[in-house]
């Protein structure tokens, strides 16, 4: 990465309290001890801070271990990653980690990145990279790596990887993925990013330990869907400080055993509970589903809201694989297996239709027994901007879930006030509590 | 002063009233069917070869109140697709029997999707629109064309032929020929028409029948060469950034001692630009032009090269200053700023950026920066 333009001085934004990878590893560590001696947490919240402090680590550590980063988007191969020693940064997580240990941070990186020009109408899941690059605070990356899959906002991988000198590799996802040319297109860009990576590691990928890479992945999803049938017991058994862990094992450490781990504990544990009576909470009046994405910009409201409406999170779309997600259909054909991966996995359907969004929430309303969805309007995001009405119109008409929006940014604390949130969650809590299909709902249950 | 432009004058009146004008109403009167797009990389030859009238689906010179719109699309996104969509409730667009666009743009395709799920039209299809430019992405564009011919056949239930694309093709090429000598008529001196009278020309190259559109464009550079037709302005500008159908808004800019002289727009130059190659095989041909043919867009990952472009047309046109007219919320204006700033810096010259809503008037602080911009290179000079 090239040297970053000096921004401090007396006209300059702040920059003390951006926070670094190295200073995001002390809090956690501290956070992963401090865990096991709180009572009335899940067991896994121990598990869960562990793999997210593995997962820093290793992006801390990698120089040192002969290992590449890689700072990337999402529907990425990860597999391929970890099968060429390459270890992902998903932008997205950054955001929400140093939310988690510093609020503080990611609205100053905010301020440096509108210094420069950008502006902050664009997602602040890249403005957050933006300004951490341009301070010299963002982790070491030795490449830039993303999809069409995603959203417009990719466009800045290759736009901030010229400005500081990291060299960036775009897949083309085909819009309607599921035609044999499609797929054959797809599984070329995933030949394509090998050779991109192969020219820039100087290391030739071994496709015998990507199969194993994907052979884990695989079962990863496998107990994906598990733990998602679990989650539909009433009560739900999963409590809010663990129920990120699914999104970051499936999304950050696809291909790794200590994801496989991670989730084979967690599973156990809700089994666990729902065989010993053990919800989320001893009440349980509110089934949630988020609708779009969880309140990343707030890492206490799920807690909050179990805590004072006994309102649970039973479930979210960017977690949420579609149907039987059968991806291994040949195991001697890693890049097929993949390719096919990487259109079905969870959070993809971002890149699709609005009606293909709102099917899937939809599915899993009624899978999850959702009593009222949650959706986010995140300010600087235009695949959620235009879609939250027909989502929120599809769940009344299948389900009669009804919906609100919460207008926020997705890792900005500062852009909304709390106090606004809880008035707005109490508007309809009552309202869900009121209405005759709620009422129905749990008459049934 | 100038006398105004005949073969404009008739380009208008058959574009008005907007949407549903005077040529949507013959077309239909005809028995033809309207098939409404989004955005450039849906190719209009195809829809042409068709036998239908391919038609822009935009706002216009008058701004939209977007209220109801906006229940279907937050108002943080951006003015133009909320404006569609609004003259969609309002009933504006109910001629369409079709609508085609691509995944060009996140907003682009959640307009689509609403018009799929609330007002569901007879035709409805959507295409890839590549990111990068190189041949896999001509192969990925051209396999999508392939299956929206494939499916547009059965909704017609006949298969156009090849020929007939082969024609469609030759029509739009001509059109984009007309349109470019008009473009490069701009580089005079004193070119003889301003930036809303070219940008009304465009807008109605994608409004009405190509081959009227031609022949009103033969007789507008007849009548540019026999009049000797001059904008005497003095200072010479570029627009720059997002499509903006609101004509008055460049005639805001020019109101002052300025002219545009030249735009760096989808509805503009780049519809002005480059042929498809009739050697080749029509399918692959159109998928050439639109993936390789036209100048890097905003939407395209890599932007180098559209930062060339713009400062190509700076040194082409004699430009004094550009103008980056950005509409909020657009992503791809939004990361291409920094760089934007930074070549016009290096290469030393104006630049004036405005964010504003697509389709409002100039307002008064945007006349004022204007201004201020025009002092500015004046006291430069």
């Amino acid at each position: 990465m090239s040297a970053p333009q000096k921004i401090t001085g007396p006209t300059g934004p702040s920059t003390s309290n951006l926070i670094t990878a190295e200073e995001l590893l002390g809090p956690l560590k501290q956070a992963a001890e401090g865990v096991k001696k709180k009572p009335g947490l899940m067991k896994s919240t121990v598990g869960y801070m562990e793999l997210i402090k593995k997962y820093v680590e290793r992006i801390v550590t990698a120089k040192d271990e002969g290992k590449w980063v890689a700072t990337h988007g999402t529907q990425q191969p990860l597999e391929i990653y970890e099968a060429m020693g390459v270890r992902g940064l998903f932008i997205e997580f950054w955001g929400v980690i140093s939310d988690v240990v510093k609020l503080e941070s990611v609205p100053e990186a905010l301020n440096i990145s509108a210094s420069t020009g950008t502006p902050g109408e664009v997602c602040s899941f890249f403005r957050n990279m933006d300004g951490l690059m341009h301070a010299g605070k963002w982790p070491r990356t030795d490449f830039l790596l993303y999809a069409t899959s995603s959203c417009d906002n990719v466009k800045a991988y290759h736009t901030l990887g010229r400005r500081y000198g990291i060299p960036s590799f775009g897949m083309e996802r085909p819009y309607l993925p599921y035609t044999p040319k499609a797929l054959e297109h797809w599984k070329n860009e995933h030949k394509r990013l090998i050779a991109f990576l192969e020219e820039k590691t100087g290391k030739k990928l071994d496709y015998d330990r990507l199969k194993e890479t994907v052979r884990l992945s695989y079962r990863l999803t496998e107990l994906t869907l598990e733990i998602d049938k679990l989650m539909a017991h009433v009560p739900c058994p999963m409590s809010a400080e663990c129920f990120g862990g699914v999104l970051v094992a499936i999304r950050l450490l696809p291909g790794t055993q200590d994801a496989v781990d991670y989730l084979t504990a967690l599973r156990d544990e809700l089994q666990e509970r729902i065989d010993n009576g053990i919800g989320a909470v001893k009440d349980e009046r509110f089934r949630v589903l988020w609708s779009c994405f969880t309140p990343f910009w707030d890492p206490t409201l799920m807690g909050f809201m179990q805590q004072k409406y006994g309102a649970v999170s039973v479930g979210e779309v960017l977690a949420n694989w579609r149907g039987e997600a059968k991806w291994l259909l040949d195991p001697d054909d890693p890049l097929g297996n993949l390719a096919y991966r990487t259109q079905l996995a969870p959070g993809n359907c971002q890149y699709a239709s609005s009606q293909d969004w709102a099917s899937n929430v939809v599915d899993q309303a009624r899978r999850l027994k959702a009593d009222g969805a949650i959706f986010n309007n995140n300010w600087g995001c235009k695949q959620a901007s235009g879609l939250g009405r027909l989502v929120g119109d599809e769940l009344i008409h299948h389900c009669k879930v009804p919906s609100v929006t919460l207008n926020v940014d997705v890792i900005d604390s500062t852009f909304v006030s709390r106090a606004e949130i809880e008035s707005q969650l109490d508007s309809f809590f009552e309202m869900l509590e009121g209405s005759k299909a709620y009422q129905e709902r749990r008459a049934m249950a | 002063m100038n006398a105004p432009l005949k073969a404009l004058n008739e380009m208008q009146r058959l574009t008005s009233p907007f949407p549903e004008s005077v040529a949507v109403k013959e077309w239909k009167a005809s028995g033809g069917q309207v098939i409404g797009w989004f955005n450039p990389y849906v190719p209009e030859e195809i829809i042409h070869a068709a036998g239908m009238l391919p038609f822009e689906v935009t706002g216009d010179n008058e701004p939209v109140q977007m209220q109801a719109a906006e229940a279907y699309i937050y108002s943080n996104s951006c003015s133009k697709i909320r404006t569609c969509w609004q003259l969609q409730l309002d009933g504006k667009y109910g001629f369409l029997d079709g609508l085609v666009s691509s995944s060009m743009c996140d907003q682009d395709k959640r307009l689509y999707s609403l018009f799929e799920y609330y007002n569901k039209l007879p035709y409805m299809d959507m295409v890839y629109a590549p990111r990068k430019r190189d041949e896999e992405a001509v192969q990925l564009y051209l396999s999508d064309l392939q299956d929206f011919r494939d499916r547009f056949s059965l909704y017609q239930w006949h298969r156009f032929s090849d020929a007939k694309i082969a024609k469609s093709i030759e029509v739009y090429n001509r059109g984009r020929e007309l349109m470019h000598e008009l473009y490069e008529l701009r580089k005079r001196d004193r070119p003889p028409v301003t930036g809303a009278e070219a940008l009304e020309v465009s807008k109605a190259a994608v409004r009405m029948p190509r081959e009227r559109f031609n022949e009103l464009m033969e007789q507008l550079l007849a009548e540019i060469q026999s009049t000797g037709r001059e904008i005497k302005k003095a200072k010479r500008l570029l627009v720059i950034g997002s499509d903006l159908h609101n004509a008055n808004q460049m005639a805001a800019l020019e109101s002052l001692d300025a002219v545009v002289v030249v735009d760096e727009m989808d509805i503009g130059i780049r519809r002005a630009w480059g042929q498809v190659d009739t050697q080749l095989p029509p399918m692959e041909a159109l998928a050439r032009y639109y993936v390789l043919g036209r100048p890097v867009d905003k939407h395209n990952w890599v932007s180098d090269g559209r930062l060339e472009f713009i400062g190509e047309l700076v040194e082409q046109y004699k430009v004094d200053g550009v103008v980056s007219q950005d509409v909020r919320f657009c992503t791809y204006n939004g990361w291409d700023k920094f760089d934007v700033k930074k070549q016009m810096q290096e290469r030393g010259i104006p630049l004036l950026q405005i964010d504003l809503e697509y389709g409002h008037p100039a307002g008064a602080q945007m006349k004022i920066r204007v201004e201020a911009f025009l002092e500015m290179l004046q006291s430069a000079a």
